[in-house]
């Protein structure tokens, strides 16, 4: 993306605006500067992404009445630069008297409260933090502008609403350089302060967000061994020549990439290996190797052995039961990683560099583009769980009867309403859930928030323990009552995470549902299902629990049911608890 | 001399939206209706990278049709 030269970029973007199609994702960026190049930069990284954009720009310099009037947007992007914030109080900002610097300060500070304010329902806003870095510093004392940048940082971080992302746009300059970032030129002539590079740049870095709302975020990382993972060739060198040692001139930089793959690991990302090499060596290398950091604990998959590295990663995709989308694989060499682009194009490669050097730092980079790593207690004790999911594979090979299977794992699920703890988890969930995903519905942490806060709706979560562990909270329904006719209540949602597809909780789940929808006076359901590329195992859900279709379309289907028409599935084997918040 | 042309028109033609072949020597901003002030601004920032060139700020305003993007593109890279 920063090294694409912007007409590739704009003829690519035409290309792909035939090619993407779907629910478009509404983008409106506010600003008090020109920003008009970055409309056909941001669309592009979307389509890429295959998530169709649309971008609508706001009036110039009118951030106060624009976030009045973009409230409903998916994203809204906030430029408040301090450029013309200077250049509208004075030429020179050092020369302004204490009372005018308050007053510009009192300004700025009710007016980041409007347009939080006007934008506190919007599932995601995305403001920068302000910069002096435009103006000369003073190297011994703090000037007036740089004062006054560190109190509206602090305030807009104070200040912030679940719903805001605050970018850090001096870590852009600090990367490229001031003189790369700002043209003073066009800045004076079409208040277009932005280089392309900086625009790039800035682009790259909200990506994350981008993806976290679309559900496109990465899921796994997959290593090559021997020159990605160590130095020198296990086959060649010997299991004792191969380096990844601290104390080592180049082992170093391996010593730190080994650092990071575990940094994933803690942090819910999940971390393989797919190499060519006798199995034995490398696991001799994981499990015995005096200088190794990526032990076996952090490592959830391993392909080792002499076939092509498109089957095996198209089998790690297939065993992890996650999209190639949500890959990204590793590896020293040109011939693989061209051989992937070729025939998994889904998959993101990213190549050693051949200066080794800049190779841990590149790694990261491209990581920070790519994953959202909030430490999230959930996420932490991931990798264990794809682990108990192995485990449960093989233990259902010695079972006949997969019910007689399910019964042994003494299933069973916590059912929360309304548990407003939860909701950085639930609304993960939303995010991340693609397959048994009925509506796949996005929606942000500040949007369940007001489903918790809303009678109308209800939030139920579901956490799941067999006797190999914990799995949490693995799966969301949400309830809207029918704002016509409150007998009526509508299932806007009802998803699983894939961990724990294939053991009948959906329909115990969904016994439980009607058996409360029951209980609190409705007399009926309503829902819907919404096909996509990847939800089709539930497609045919709601009729197996005896939902009528009362509508189909080619991207749509509605069910109605009658509770007192429902049949419960009474699964016995799966035991049920229930706690109501609200 | 020609590598000049191809590449101009690739960026006029990526900038304004309109296929390559539409745009000729003869392009104006009066002969494409995508041409506005906007568009005009990307137009600059897309040949000073093309061209890894700064286009003096007094000329900015005067590289309305294909001719005078050429003849300016030619001074600056001397």
């Amino acid at each position: 993306m920063e090294n694409l030269k912007y007409s590739d970029i704009l003829a690519q973007n035409q290309i792909l605006r035939n090619t993407v199609k779907g629910i478009p994702y509404r983008i409106s960026v506010l600003s008090n500067v020109t920003i008009n190049s970055l409309k056909e930069i941001l669309e592009y990284s979307l389509r890429v992404n295959q998530i169709n954009p649309s971008i609508e720009l706001g009036n110039y310099d009118n951030i106060i009445q624009d976030s009045s009037k973009y409230y409903d947007s998916d994203l809204v992007i906030v430029f408040f630069d301090m450029l013309n914030v200077v250049d509208s109080v004075s030429t020179f900002f050092e020369n302004i008297n204490d009372e005018l610097y308050n007053n510009v300060k009192n300004k700025i500070y009710s007016e980041i409260d409007i347009i939080y304010e006007n934008l506190k329902a919007c599932p995601s806003v995305i403001i920068n933090t302000f910069s002096s870095n435009y103006f000369i510093p003073n190297y011994t004392q703090k000037t007036k502008v740089e004062t006054l940048v560190i109190e509206l940082n602090n305030y807009l971080n104070e200040k912030k609403n679940i719903n805001v992302s605050v970018i850090n746009i001096d870590n852009i300059f600090i990367k490229i350089g001031i003189k790369q970032a700002i043209d003073f030129r066009l800045y004076n002539s079409s208040k277009a302060p932005y280089t392309l590079t900086f625009l790039k740049n800035y682009v790259a870095a909200i990506n994350p967000i981008i993806y976290k709302n679309t559900g496109k975020l990465k899921k796994a990382i997959i290593f090559d061994c021997d020159n990605t993972l160590w130095k020198g060739i296990i086959g060649e060198d010997g299991i004792d020549k191969i380096d990844m040692s601290l104390n080592s001139h180049s082992g170093r930089y391996y010593n730190k990439v080994q650092q990071i793959a575990v940094f994933l690991s803690k942090r819910g990302v999940i971390v393989g290996i797919c190499s060519k090499n006798n199995e034995s060596d490398v696991t001799d290398v994981l499990l015995n190797h005096p200088d190794i950091i990526l032990k076996d604990e952090y490592i959830t998959i391993k392909k080792i052995n002499w076939e092509d590295k498109a089957s095996n990663l198209l089998s790690i995709a297939s065993e992890l039961n996650i999209g190639l989308d949500s890959i990204i694989f590793v590896d020293d060499s040109s011939f693989e990683i061209n051989l992937i682009k070729e025939q998994i194009p889904e998959i993101v490669t990213i190549q050693v560099p051949s200066v080794i050097y800049e190779y841990p730092d590149f790694l990261l980079q491209r990581i920070f583009n790519y994953f959202n790593l909030r430490l999230n207690s959930e996420d932490a004790k991931k990798t264990i769980r794809y682990k108990q999911q192995a485990e449960r594979e093989s233990d259902k090979k010695n079972h006949k009867s997969i019910d007689g299977y399910l019964s042994s794992l003494n299933i069973s699920l916590t059912i929360s309403v309304n548990d407003l703890s939860q909701i950085p988890r639930i609304a993960q969930l939303t995010q991340k859930t693609n397959q048994f995903n009925i509506t796949t519905r996005r929606y942000t942490e500040n949007q369940i928030l007001n489903f918790i806060n809303n009678s109308q709706d209800n939030v139920f979560s579901v956490s799941v323990a067999d006797k190999f562990g914990d799995n949490g909270i693995t799966a969301v329904c949400i309830l809207k009552t029918d704002l016509q006719n409150n007998k009526t209540c509508n299932i806007d949602t009802f998803l699983m995470s894939c961990r724990i597809i294939g053991r009948n909780i959906e329909f115990v789940l969904m016994d439980y549902i009607i058996y409360w929808l029951s209980s609190h006076n409705y007399t009926t359901v309503t829902a819907e299902f919404i096909p996509t590329k990847k939800n089709q195992q539930v497609q045919d859900f709601y009729s197996l629990n005896g939902f009528e279709l009362i509508k189909e379309e080619s991207d749509y289907k509605a069910y109605s049911l009658e509770l007192s028409k429902f049949q419960p599935k009474n699964i016995l084997y799966i035991s049920v608890n229930f706690q109501e918040l609200k | 001399m020609e590598n000049v042309k191809s590449q101009i028109t690739k960026v006029m033609s990526a900038v304004f939206e309109v296929p390559i072949e539409d745009i000729t020597e003869t392009s104006s901003v009066d002969s494409i209706d995508s041409w506005d002030s906007l568009k005009h601004l990307n137009l600059i920032l897309a040949l000073e990278e093309e061209f890894n060139i700064v286009i003096p700020d007094e000329e900015v305003g005067n590289l309305m049709n294909y001719k005078l993007i050429e003849l300016i593109i030619n001074e600056c890279r001397k």
